[in-house]
């Protein structure tokens, strides 16, 4: 028996990484969404986020997730993207 | 690639080789091969044949080579180790330089960086290149270890024998494990799990990487713990349910909570394949039960990327995340199994997934009432998740111990009866739960609106196992938050 004939438990496929998108000089003038993610008190976070936003100039609007321990859903995210030149999802507890 | 022998001329062809003679145990050796293992391939394209020499066998080896990043040839000798007797080693590492005439030129004994570079640098001057050197990195001088080849034949003997754990170290340093052995998944076990099913068929992908569970990792997991080929239908079922998207494993897998993957199961199988739902139902000593639980949890954990610690973000976890699966006695039950319940039919063999918390044993011995050991078993879950977190929407799992069940029994109480009473009975007015962590719904009540633990009867779930003697019970809390629900599947 080869030491080397085994098979492997794990899913060997190598996904390449996504590149990140490119970084904007500041906000202004931008559309930044804030994601919530319904996780408690996350939303107590995004309302003092997104006046420090608009102050600096941002435009903003709200999205959600349906729940926090499940991905955002193809829905969400194609909504949150056709909209946003910006996104900030915070986790939250 | 299969094993070739090697030459010391076919190294040296390209003008000289550097040999490097080294064993398994020895930390010298290890030091040697970390602080060259990456100089090999520019070695090589200068002309220099660079080959490790272990003292080991070849399987030993590779896995040394591989974790130590060598990159060279990786040689191994058998006893009476006459290549390393041949250069007249006395330790090991030893840095040999050989030069195209097969001829040495040089040697270094142990670690001595300042040694090793001119060692290098006098290969270089035999080809008239450079040649890379190595960082100087702690310790710069190390003594070597007895090299095998100097010691007695038949102690060297001894000393390789491995006693048969080379295997098992192996699959630690793969990552194929739990933190416990496991059974290295060779292609025969392997095949041997599948019984003729298409290895190739998947059942979806496992979060949270997402890795595809082919039926053959399935198998592969199922190698790994420890299970029999006739456990396998009940692990595919169980893999089955677990990915049931209304299972929510995602959320589970990485949450900071302890939810383990708790399986119950129920019908024919159970005694077919000899799980136990007696004495020590939740315990260990059954070799079903705990390596079907923990199939599931490796095919998590390692296909599934879920490994504690990095993608499994939990807290504290729990022992039912090693392994969680329970068989009901049906048998002793005064009630229809949990399958039955959840609409199948008795003769059929069924799984079902739960996400739970650890169990909590609830001792009572002395009710006479189902009135009394109703009250008992509702209250002891009063504190499950969190003190004052009432109402749980998620189902707490009763295992009622055969004692226990018989008291309901010969009162005549259904599950339907038993359920309502425990649901009926553990309130607190609201007041009294504002302390903590608890629910919006709490906060919004009435200081003195009774505010009961379960959002429903229908989160208790009843069943029965256990040894005959002894009136233990147990209650396992839920895995809150997630939307899991309950899923079950037939065992094919």
């Amino acid at each position: 028996m080869s030491a080397r004939d085994y098979v492997s438990p794990f899913d060997e496929r190598v996904r390449a990484a996504e590149p990140l998108a490119p970084r904007p000089a500041g906000v202004a003038g931008r559309h930044v969404v804030l994601l919530d993610i319904r996780k408690n008190r996350g939303a107590e976070f995004l309302d003092r986020l997104q006046t420090h936003l608009e102050s600096a100039g941002a435009a903003t609007s709200r999205s959600a997730k349906e729940i926090f321990s499940k991905p955002a859903s193809p829905e969400v995210i194609d909504e949150v993207a056709g909209r946003a030149d910006l996104v900030v999802e915070a986790l939250a507890d | 690639m299969a094993p070739q022998p090697a030459t010391v001329a076919g190294l040296a062809s390209g003008g000289a080789a550097l040999l490097l003679f080294v064993s398994e145990e020895c930390p010298t050796s290890a030091h040697a091969m970390r602080s060259l293992g990456g100089l090999c391939g520019s070695w090589e394209q200068a002309g220099v044949g660079a080959a490790v020499v272990f003292e080991d066998p070849l399987e030993v080896a590779v896995r040394v080579a591989r974790r130590l990043n060598w990159t060279g040839l990786v040689l191994s000798e058998d006893p009476p180790y006459q290549t390393s007797r041949a250069y007249q080693l006395v330790s090991v590492p030893t840095l040999v330089l050989v030069d195209s005439r097969g001829l040495v030129a040089g040697t270094v004994t142990g670690w001595d960086h300042s040694a090793v570079v001119d060692l290098i640098g006098q290969a270089a001057g035999l080809l008239g290149t450079k040649l890379a050197v190595p960082e100087p990195a702690e310790p710069l001088r190390k003594p070597g270890c007895s090299s095998k080849a100097a010691i007695d034949p038949s102690l060297a003997e001894a000393m390789l024998s491995s006693g048969g754990l080379d295997e098992l170290e192996d699959m630690f340093e793969r990552g194929w494990t739990d933190g416990l052995p496991v059974v290295p998944p060779t292609r025969e076990r392997v095949d041997a799990m599948l019984g003729g099913r298409d290895g190739a068929r998947s059942l979806g992908e496992v979060p949270p990487a997402m890795g595809e569970a082919t039926l053959e990792r399935v198998a592969a997991c199922a190698v790994l713990a420890g299970c029999r080929p006739a456990y396998f239908p009940v692990v595919a079922a169980a893999a089955e349910a677990a990915l049931d998207p209304a299972f929510n494993l995602h959320g589970q897998a990485v949450t900071t909570q302890p939810a383990g993957q708790l399986i119950v199961v129920n019908g024919p199988v159970r005694n077919a394949i000899g799980l136990n739902s007696g004495m020590g139902a939740l315990g260990p000593g059954f070799r079903p039960n705990l390596t079907i639980g923990r199939a599931l949890r490796l095919l998590v954990t390692l296909t599934g990327g879920g490994m504690p610690g990095a993608l499994d973000r939990s807290t504290l976890g729990h022992p039912g995340k090693i392994s969680f699966c329970v068989a009901e006695n049906e048998e002793i039950s005064p009630w229809e199994p949990l399958h039955v319940e959840r609409g199948f039919q008795p003769g059929q063999s069924v799984v079902t997934v739960i996400g739970s918390d650890a169990p909590l044993s609830i001792s009572d011995h002395r009710s006479r009432t189902p009135e009394d050991l109703g009250y008992v078993l509702a209250w002891a879950a009063a504190s499950s998740w969190s003190t004052n977190w009432w109402p749980l929407a998620e189902p707490s799992v009763y295992v009622i111990c055969p004692e226990h069940a018989e008291m309901f029994r010969a009162a005549g109480w259904s599950k339907r009866r038993l359920r309502e009473f425990m649901f009926d009975a553990v309130r607190k007015p609201a007041g009294q739960l504002r302390r903590g962590e608890t629910t919006p719904l709490v906060h919004g009540a009435d200081l003195a609106a009774e505010v009961p633990k379960w959002q429903s009867p229908d989160s208790i779930v009843l069943t029965v196992a256990g040894g005959e003697a002894g009136r233990y019970s147990a209650v396992l809390g839920p895995c809150t938050g997630m939307g899991s629900q309950i899923v079950s599947r037939e065992v094919a």
